[in-house]
This record gives C-alpha cells, structure tokens and sequence, in this order.
C-alpha cells in the first residue's frame, strides 16, 4: 500500500469514527458539579476568612455589627442559587415525602441560614456562614464523587458507545455512506482496514484479520475468510471485506451484551436488600432524631444555639449515599472489568454464591475439548471406503459433532455418492440406526451395542485401545454384525490443563461430565488433571448428576458447560457459566456467559466474581462503621456541623473509590 | 405482562433512585421496579395496562425526569 493511499484510508477512517463524541450524561453531571463547586467557594471562602480570622487569629477585619449582614449576603448564592437544585430537590422530598439526601442538606443549611436573621434579635448565635460552608463541602463532595462514578462506570459507558454510526452501502456498484440505523438485514457492506464492522454480518467477499477484543476479549484478532461470520463494533485489521448484514440494531451481538450489563446493574443482588432497605428509612429517622437530640440537648443544657448547631451535625452528617453506593459502584466496576475480558455477569446474585462454590462441573465436549471431533483412527473389517459408504450415509442425517466428523472424513477419502438411508433414528447419546436396502445399521457406542446384544467379540481389543487413547469410538453394526470401528478424538483447547491447574488452585473440585465411556472420558481427564469423572452422562441426565451432586455433598455446585444441550444442567447448578462461541452466543442459559469459548475465562470469572463480593462488602461494612459510630458523635455534641458534613462527604467519596480500587485486583 | 425502560435524569445519590423505585411501585398494576444511579436508568414491570403518563408521573412525583422511555 502506498502512503498516499494509505492517507486516504485514515481519513475514511476518520469520516466513519468521527460521529463517535456524543457527550455522555456522566460528564454533563461531573460539568455541572464542577461550576456549582468553583461559585460555591468563591463567595465561601471569604466568609470563611471572615469567620476564623476573629476567633482564630484575633484580627477583626469586619467591624462586629457588619458581620452577620456579610455573611448573609455572602451566604445567599451559595445556598439559594449554586445549591438551588439540592434546595429544591431537599424541600420537594420533604413536602412530598419522598425523602432523600437532599432533604437533609437542604433542612441543616436553611436552618443554619435562617440562625443569622435571628441572631438579630439576639435569641441565637449566627450560624449562617456554617450553611454556606456546608453548602460548598457537600457539592466539592458531589463533585468528586460524579468523577469516581465516571470512573467505575468507565468500562461499560465505552461498551455503550462501542457501536457504529456509520455503515458503507453498496448500492448500485456504488459505495454510499449510510446511518446505521438505515442499514437493513441482507444490505452489502464495505468495510476498509482500519475501520470498525458496522454490524453483525457474514462475509461475502474478501479476507482480513479482525480484531474482536473489545467484544470477546480475545486478544489474537482473527483471519476470517469468506463465508466467516463477523461481529459488529469489531475491528477490521488490514483487508477490504464485504460482508452481508445479517443481524441489526437490538439484534446484534453487542445490544445483547450491553443489555446484559445493564440488566445487571440494575438487578439487587442479596447482601444489597438490607443497605436499600436502611437507605430507604434512613433520611426519616435520621429527620426524627435530629429533632430529638435537638430537644434533648435543648432541656438538659438550656443552651439554644448549641442545640440548633448539634442538629444540623446530625442533619449532615448522616450519609445513606455511601450505603446505597456500596454495591452497585463495586457491580458496576466488577462488570466493567468483565465485559473488558468478554466476561458477562448476567446475574447479579452468581457473584455472592461463587464464593460459596467448591465443586465445579466441567462438561467435556466444547468446554474441555474443542467440540470439533475429528477421524483419528478406523478400523474397519474390511475396506475403509466400504465401511465409510454405510457409516456417512447414516451419520449425514445427524447434526451431532461426531457425525459431522465421519462425514467429513468421509468426503476426504473421496466419498461422494450416499445410500438411501430408511427408518433412520437418533438414539440420543448413544448413537444412531436406520436401514440400507433392508438391512439393519446400528451405529454407535458401546452401551447401544450392549444394548443391541451386539457381540464386540473380536473388535473387543481394538476398541480398548482406542478408549485407552481417549478416542470416542463408534462401533458400525450391520445386522447384529460388527463391519468396524471409528475413533473420533476431540482435542483440547489450548488452556484447558492450564485453566484446570488454577482451578485447582483455587480450591475448586473440578468433575468432568460426559457422555463418552469410563475408558476414554479417563485418558481424556489425565490428561488435563481431572480424576473425578462421570462418564457415560446422557445429555438429558446432566442436569440429574448436577442435583445429586448438590444433595450428596451438601455443596454449591458450578457448572460449565456451551450452553447447547447442557442448558438444564446450567440452571441446576448453583452458578452457571456458559462459554460462548462467536456470535452464538448461550446467553439465555448461564448466570455468567463468557463471550470467548475459553476455559481460562472460567477461571477468570470466578476470581473477578469473588473479588467484587470483596468489595462489595468492605463498602458495605465501612458505610455502615461510619454511620454508626458518626451519628452518635454528631448526637453527643462532640463534631462541629462542617466538620460533620465533609466527614459525610468523605464517606461517600470513600466508598466509591474502593470500589474503582477493584481494578487492581489480578484476576487473571 | 410490559416492561417499560426508562432514562432518568437528575438523580444524583442513591436514596433519589430508592425513591423512584418506591414511586414506581406504588403504581396499581406495577409489578417490580428497578432504579439504577450508577446507569441513570430503570425499568418497570407492569400490566398491559399501566400507561406510559403514569409512569412518567410517578417519576415526576419524586422530582426527576424521564429523558427518555421504551417499551418492551
């Protein structure tokens, strides 16, 4: 490519990404905070100033009588137009009751306020500066507490903008930049290096590699080639594809996974119900008590201004923010590292059972393995071909991974011409039957044959063999007679044995599960480190196994499976994590569904679910320390009211940063 | 049986999502409410037929503002 061609693609690039900056809600927050902060200081600060250099430094810079009015007048913007909107909200919640935070704020400083038009009549002292004071901190806080939400929330707001805007249509041989939302199933789409995949699609023409990080986390980009299928939002590396739009708008691969994560996020997860259930009675108590110790202090020291400053410490520095932050940032931020890694957590609730898990249950074909049998080795009595002739023409009917291997390989020895195949049946995990030309196949595994009362006799030895090398091995029958055996291997994905050793490592059983023979599901299982196994499981029955397992032993069980024909088994379990493949994607069955089909995403999820529970409850238990132990402060008299609200503030801002402090944790 | 999304806008502390939730559910034919700060959203389940003004007085009620609503 040369340079100049080159310039001309990254500014196509350009045109296609350049509709990518809407501003996001989160920010116009963060903007607002930050000037109501800057005007709030502006005119706090020499009230401030005015306040302590009295009575700390002993310089009167205000003659005594001009104080009260300054502070008054100082005071009014910060409360009534930086904090008109915390105001507002505050008194609407308590005409309404519909209390919120606000409510307190807004109460403390207006009583505050009001303390300076009655020190006037001498019946209190000026407290008026303490409101605005008050006022200030409360929003710095606000502020600094929007930026941290930003933070945590960093990962899923770039999941949301992920998406295309713009697509390139070919229309009439002619290239046409479109809106996405104009695209149409079926539509023909150009995509240039460097250029984001507009929307799910199959590739009609063309070749690249094609980087789906930000979708699957999976690191390597991948060649794809024509008739591969390709997910939107995906990157194209470096050729021109053409792909045919299969899947758009809510459809689309990404809108499942960001509707994923905002279900989650938005779903209570247990240890969460008793935080909402205190932040949702804790302004009205909060209001009550603050009476009551203002009375109390009232009666027993006589002393009216003391009275008032100590309920406004109260009135402020009761946070239910930081409860009601405790789970949903350290969620927010534990789904955010998820997503990154193509690790969804669709349910809430699986990340406080997952600490609870011990035993794990591995489904063999697609989780361990690739789930891509192939031919290894055949045996036939007479010739190959002879015996690939009856055993394809059967196995053509079947969808199942092994068929599709035998007539694969089938087709590779040159195999091109099929029998008529009559009566054909599925026996499901056992294997299949049907008849050619009036005789009786039967082929499949060791139980059918048993089953049959089909002699293995002389295949007996051979058959072992295979099962000693892991080899599923299907038995091909002609009327009750053996014409030879097929082993199929299945081999192991890259990181299965590592991805089991840390699995280990965590302390986790692992089981594997499956439908093939004691014989080859154990030289299967050594050869990853699994010794517990439970074999010859038929589909319909892992859900059964899963149950007793949680019966037998008393113990959560977590389930790992593709989600194709162990949804039921993914339910039983305690936690189900469904792998993924691609675009077919088992979300609907898993708890967690992991976007790559990779057993380390696993091990991944497990040690991401464990340490946002972590978090989650450090922030539980530190919202609930600090209200605990500061309001009884505030009620004994001991915290002046602005020490009192950046104590509040500082609560709030606490929590939200030990749960981006999550980021930190390895969970690789 | 709907589900309605909603966009919220104006929330800024957790008692105010409390409140929306709260809000929401007092709804005859509301079934669940869920108000997320962290998102800006929520959802409700409800009836056929709850409306979509009630569920935008319900939100008002509390003193916040659907920016925007779906349907599903």
């Amino acid at each position: 490519m040369n340079h100049e061609h080159k310039n001309h693609e990254m500014k196509n690039m350009k045109t296609i990404n350049s509709h990518h900056h809407d501003e996001p809600v989160e920010d116009e927050e963060i903007k607002s905070w930050k000037k109501k902060l800057i005007f709030s200081w502006l005119f706090t600060i020499p009230i401030a100033i005015f306040m302590f250099s009295g009575r700390l430094f002993g310089i009167e810079i205000l003659p005594e009588s001009w104080m009260v009015p300054i502070l008054l007048v100082l005071g009014f913007p910060v409360l009534f137009i930086f904090g008109w909107s915390t105001i507002k909200g505050g008194m609407r919640g308590l005409f309404t009751f519909y209390f919120n935070m606000d409510s307190l704020i807004a109460l403390g400083t207006i009583v505050a306020y009001l303390t300076g038009f009655l020190s006037f009549i001498g019946i209190v002292d000026d407290y008026s500066g303490v409101a605005a004071m008050i006022m200030a901190f409360f929003t710095t806080g606000k502020y600094v507490e929007a930026v941290a939400r930003g933070r945590a929330s960093q990962e899923i707001k770039k999941l949301l903008e992920l998406g295309a805007k713009k697509a390139r249509i070919l229309k009439n041989n002619q290239e046409i930049e479109i809106d996405i939302s104009e695209v149409k199933v079926n539509d023909i789409l150009i995509i240039k290096p460097g250029e984001k995949i507009p929307t799910d699609g199959i590739i009609v023409k063309g070749e690249s590699s094609v980087d789906e990080s930000m979708v699957t986390g999976e690191s390597i980009p991948r060649d794809k080639i024509k008739g591969d299928n390709v997910i939107g939002a995906t990157i194209n590396q470096d050729g021109i594809l053409y792909i045919k739009a299969t899947k758009i708008g809510k459809d689309t691969f990404l809108a499942h996974i960001i509707k994923l994560v905002e279900e989650t996020q938005s779903e209570k997860i247990p240890i969460q119900k008793l935080a909402d259930k205190i932040t949702s009675i804790f302004v009205p108590i909060i209001l009550v008590v603050a009476l009551l110790t203002f009375f109390a202090w009232l009666i027993f020291s006589n002393d009216l201004s003391r009275s008032i400053s100590i309920g406004i410490a109260v009135l402020v520095i009761a946070c239910p923010c930081a409860l009601g932050l405790a789970t949903p940032t350290a969620l927010m931020v534990g789904s955010g590292m998820g997503a990154k890694r193509g690790i969804l957590i669709k349910k809430g609730e699986a990340i406080q059972t997952m600490k609870e898990i011990k035993i794990i249950v591995l489904d063999k074909t697609g989780t361990i393995t690739k789930g891509k049998p192939e031919v290894a080795e055949v045996y036939p009595k007479e010739k190959e071909k002879n015996l690939f002739e009856i055993a394809a023409s059967l196995e053509k009917n079947s969808e199942h991974p092994i068929a599709k291997a035998i007539v694969s390989y089938a087709e590779s020895i040159g195999l091109k011409k099929y029998k008529e195949v009559k009566n054909f049946k599925i026996l499901r995990g056992r294997g299949i039957e049907g008849k050619i030309r009036g005789k009786s196949i039967v082929i499949g595994n060791r139980t059918l044959m048993n089953e049959r009362k089909i002699s293995l006799k002389k295949f007996e030895e051979t058959i072992k063999n295979f099962e000693n090398f892991g080899y599923t091995t299907m038995v091909i029958s002609e009327n009750k007679i053996i014409l030879g055996a097929i082993a199929v291997a299945d081999a192991l994905k890259e990181d299965s044995v590592e991805a089991i050793k840390k699995l280990k490592e965590a302390g986790l059983r692992p089981i594997m599960i499956t439908g093939d023979n004691e014989a080859t599901a154990k030289a299967i299982g050594e050869k990853v480190g699994i010794y517990e196994i439970l074999a010859n499981v038929l589909p319909e029955e892992k859900a059964n196994k899963v149950k007793e397992l949680q019966e037998q032993e008393k113990k959560m069980v977590a389930f790992v499976g593709d989600g194709i024909n162990d949804a039921p088994a993914l339910k039983q379990s305690n936690v189900g994590i469904a792998l993924g493949t691609g675009t077919d994607i088992a979300i609907e069955s898993g708890d967690i569904v992991l976007a790559k089909g990779s057993l380390i995403g696993a091990v991944q999820a497990i040690n991401l679910s464990k340490a946002t529970f972590k978090k989650i409850k450090q922030n539980l238990f530190w919202a609930f320390a600090y209200n605990t132990i500061a309001i009884p402060l505030a009620i004994a008299g001991v915290l002046h009211p602005v020490v009192a609200e950046i104590a509040m503030a500082l609560s709030s801002i606490t929590v939200v940063t030990n749960a981006n402090l999550l980021r930190r944790k390895k969970i690789d | 049986m709907k589900k309605y999304k909603i966009t919220i806008s104006g929330m800024h502390c957790s008692s105010c999502a409390s409140n929306i939730e709260k809000s929401l559910k007092k709804v005859p034919g509301v079934k669940n409410a869920n108000v997320s700060l962290m998102l800006k959203k929520g959802t409700a389940e409800c009836d056929d037929k709850v409306s979509e003004d009630e569920i935008k007085k319900a939100v008002a009620r509390t003193g916040y503002k659907i920016s925007n609503m779906e349907k599903e």
